[in-house]
């Protein structure tokens, strides 16, 4: 069995230009070395009943062998402020925030707030214990105050948290406050014991939120859950006051004994935390937990934090929170100038004659350099889409996937792998430890399913488009969705014709009115995918291959987001569905997201609208008459998996075509929720005709035009008995057509 | 929030239709009629999680070949992999899979001329 984890790595950045330095971060915990060879990606799908592997050695510096390191992925979020005099000025003091815990009570301690060395055992920390009630530790040279409330707090309630200490008389006290103290709910206690009279600070030790300070490097004690408005006092507060301190959204700076009071409602789309004292004792966030959270405030007046931004004074931190992987660069490589834009990878070989050889791949993208097309066609990476299900643990956590599926789970390696290695961060369809969705995904760790060899769905299905471009001997450039995203329409603009792929889901607003404006301009615009254009984000404003997502009230979606929370902290803008945004991908499609089917995919059969004499460069050698795909890798059909229709009143263009349609699903068809308003039984493909695949036609304006297929099915049938297939001779008689400079 | 209630899967099992078990043996990848679908989607959305895990396949050869595992509940835990559990279709995956839960369903003991995948 092939061995396609014992090496792991990410390139950095994961899209380049001919003549950049691309570096590579690799790891493994068992190899001195591997076999490294760059290769070009034709088809990263094994299965071979279909191309199978197609990889081409590209001549390459680095080619042979190269020396490998263990590195460790430390996951968990947290704030840090570097030390600073303000930070060890006083004796006395209270700490205090409101927290929202989502797992009290695991096993392990959890640290809201804390000046810290666990290496050190010294300075004071205030958090929940392994069984999750509230304590407050204070310790130096040896000895040790601890203070905890009696009953474990409550999961995903607000209290206020705080601790105190009075040097003079020596006390410490550990205070709880539940906000809804009602039915069953009260977990209010003031817990007072006794503590040192003085205390020696840490050196050299910085305030930490949400964890603490291991070592010098390095932090544990990572919490699960929300915290808002975290404040610290150079006086011991009774628990009145530090409510009182905590509820102001703006504090008095000229407090003498403020030493601290963080907004986490400024700088949302930053990594840093603003402090409203006098010390400005500013934070930086580690491994981007989620922002623009609801705090302990919100009232549901707005859902927007933008509208009412201090009811979203919380952050959440998950101890899994994962977006660097802070990994050495291990090889790096520029790119030579004559090397045409593509898929491409670091192939990774090791233990070649054994029974398990190890053989794993680092995939990063060569793109078009704007401006300079060397084609008159360009294709989408849906790099947006791949970071998307970055490491999806999908099927592994949630018990609907096999009935989703309707068959046994398949396992790959890789997914053994993430089972057991969650510290590589998980996907936006996954949710973290505490149930919490997850927003956010980057591209500085291993992504398993972004490579060849990987789950095909989505990057592994879009190579077999790559396949069949070069098998029908048609030259292209690979552009990307995130550089659609940073440079807009000029990216698209020079090609005759632009192919988006099986799956290009993840939208940005930038990337939509790129495509809009492209195909208004006399674009040309084959959509050969199912479920497009069909989930809104935002990429990161500094940190590239970035992105966000909000999972909100609509939509087939894995988990659901908090009420109040589906804004991007990135950008401010509303995410969820593009259909709930205002924009069905019908609009710009002629189709839009209905249904999934994973019990078998169909054929589709050609409508009346395809007969029109003005189309014969569309149905050019195709029999009319004949089921169009059915066969396929794909459910043995070339209309499946995730599938779209044409809906008059979501947009579909009054020009629209309809040219074919596969509307007898069976009874896997499932229909997505926002299809379904009210519930009554009937609703699946066998019974319902509005589940289904179209196929469209529009012209756009200044002679450009749209072709949709709705399937991710459809680019796993063009490789069927050779090429020679109707799927194969429809997209090729419409990119024939959409290259030829005569307006549509 | 992720919310999972794979106890929720309440269909009853009627464990004399051994109508349903010869359906499946015929067609194990479908299509099936709606009580078999119904019997089919107990099993799968419910999982085996107290038997010791979610029956699931991990391919060993692309396309060609399977191994039987135990994909157990709690993250992190290691998937039970079954090295001796070779399948070479889909179809028989499914059929071997199927028997494991009709049994453990409490269902009639398959007669023997049942219990051989149809050639």
């Amino acid at each position: 069995m092939t061995d396609t984890t014992a090496v792991l790595g990410y390139a950095w950045p994961l899209i380049v230009s001919a003549g950049e330095t691309i570096a590579f971060h690799l790891s493994s915990a068992t190899l001195d070395s591997a076999e490294v060879t760059l290769v070009r990606v034709r088809c990263g799908d094994p299965d071979p009943n279909g191309p199978g592997l197609r990889l081409r050695e590209m001549e390459a510096s680095i080619n042979g062998h190269a020396a490998l390191a263990h590195q460790v992925i430390r996951p968990g979020s947290c704030a840090i402020v570097p030390d600073g005099p303000a930070l060890s000025d006083f004796q006395s003091f209270t700490a205090g925030a409101f927290v929202w815990p989502t797992l009290p009570g695991d096993d392990r301690a959890q640290t809201v707030l804390s000046r810290w060395r666990d290496d050190l055992q010294c300075g004071w920390r205030l958090g929940l214990d392994s069984r999750g009630h509230a304590e407050f530790v204070l310790s130096a040279a040896g000895e040790t105050w601890r203070v905890a409330t009696l009953q474990p707090l409550l999961s995903r309630e607000w209290v206020l948290l705080g601790a105190s200490w009075n040097a003079r008389s020596g006390a410490i006290s550990i205070m709880v406050k539940s906000l809804d103290p009602q039915s069953g709910r009260e977990r209010s206690a003031v817990v007072e014991g006794h503590g040192p009279t003085s205390m020696p600070w840490p050196r050299e030790t910085p305030l930490v939120m949400a964890a603490h300070a291991k070592d010098e490097a390095y932090y544990a004690a990572f919490f699960d859950g929300k915290i808002d408005r975290p404040r610290l006092y150079a006086e011991a507060l009774t628990r009145d006051a530090l409510h009182r301190l905590c509820e102001a959204h703006t504090v008095a700076p000229g407090d003498p004994h403020l030493i601290g009071a963080w907004n986490f409602a400024l700088d949302i789309p930053t990594e840093s935390v603003t402090d409203m004292s006098a010390n400005r004792l500013h934070g930086t966030l580690r491994q981007m937990p989620a922002r623009a959270m609801t705090g302990a405030n919100w009232d549901g007046s707005s859902d927007r934090w933008t509208d009412r931004p201090t009811h979203y004074g919380a952050i959440h931190f998950h101890s899994d929170d994962m977006a660097d992987a802070e990994w050495k660069p291990s090889l790096e490589f520029t790119i030579p100038a004559d090397w045409r834009s593509g898929f491409y990878a670091l192939r990774l070989r090791a233990r070649t004659e054994s029974a398990d050889p190890v053989e794993s791949f680092v995939a990063f993208f060569v793109r078009a350099d704007l401006g300079k097309p060397k084609s008159r066609l360009a294709f989408v990476a849906s790099t947006a889409t791949f970071l998307a299900y970055a490491n999806s643990a999908l099927r592994l956590d949630q018990v609907h996937a096999e009935a989703m599926l309707e068959g046994l789970l398949t396992l790959s390696q890789d997914d053994l792998y993430i089972q057991e290695h969650r510290e590589l961060g998980l996907s936006t369809y996954d949710t973290h430890a505490d149930g919490s969705g997850w927003c956010i995904s980057t591209a500085k760790r291993p992504i398993l399913n972004t490579r060849p060899r990987g789950a095909v769905f989505n990057y592994g299905n879009d190579t077999h488009l790559i396949d069949w471009l070069e098998q029908t001997g048609q030259d292209y450039d690979i552009i990307t969705d995130d550089d659609i995203h940073r440079h807009g329409l000029p990216v698209l603009r020079p090609y005759g014709c632009v192919i988006t792929g099986s799956h290009p889901e993840y939208i940005s607003r930038e990337i939509w009115d790129a495509f809009d404006a492209y195909q208004q301009g006399g674009g040309r615009h084959m959509y050969l995918g199912g479920n497009g254009f069909y989930w809104r984000i935002a990429y990161h404003r500094t940190q590239p291959h970035t992105i966000e997502m909000r999972r909100g009230m609509s939509g087939l979606r894995t988990w659901e987001g908090e009420a109040g929370e589906t804004t991007l902290a990135f950008t401010g803008e509303p995410s969820s569905t593009w259909r709930s945004n205002g924009r069905p991908p019908q609009r710009l499609l002629g189709v839009g997201f209905d249904a999934q089917v994973f019990t078998h995919s169909s054929p589709y059969r050609w409508l009346d609208g395809a007969k029109a004499p003005s189309l014969g460069w569309l149905t050019d050698g195709i029999d009319l008459d004949k089921p169009l795909g059915d066969f396929g890798l794909r459910g043995n059909g070339a209309a499946g998996v995730e599938v779209d229709r044409v809906e008059f009143t979501l947009g579909s263009p009054p020009g629209t075509i309809w040219l074919a349609t596969a509307d007898n699903l069976g009874y896997g068809g499932t229909p997505t929720p926002e299809e379904v308003r009210t519930l009554h039984r009937g609703i699946m493909g066998d019974q319902n005709a509005q589940v289904r695949a179209d196929i469209t036609f529009f012209p756009t304006a200044n002679g450009g035009g749209v072709f949709s297929t709705g399937s991710i099915a459809w680019v796993c049938a063009l490789s069927h008995t050779n090429y020679q297939n109707n799927v194969s001779q429809l997209t090729g008689n419409v990119l024939k057509r959409f290259l030829d400079k005569e307006p549509l | 929030m992720l919310v999972n209630y794979p106890e929720a899967a309440h269909w009853q099992v009627d464990t004399t239709r051994l109508d349903l078990v010869e359906e499946f043996r015929r067609k194990p990848r479908g299509p099936h009629g709606d009580e078999l679908q119904k019997l089919l989607h107990r099993m799968r959305w419910a999982g085996d999680f107290e038997t010791g895990g979610r029956y699931v396949l991990v391919v060993k050869t692309p396309g060609r070949e399977w191994l039987l595992a135990r994909l157990p509940r709690q993250r992190g835990a290691p998937v039970k992999v079954m090295h001796n559990r070779v399948f070479t279709s889909l179809a028989d995956a499914e059929w071997e899979v199927f028997k494991l839960r009709w049994e453990a369903l409490g269902g009639a003991s398959i007669p023997e001329h049942l219990r051989e995948p149809l050639v």
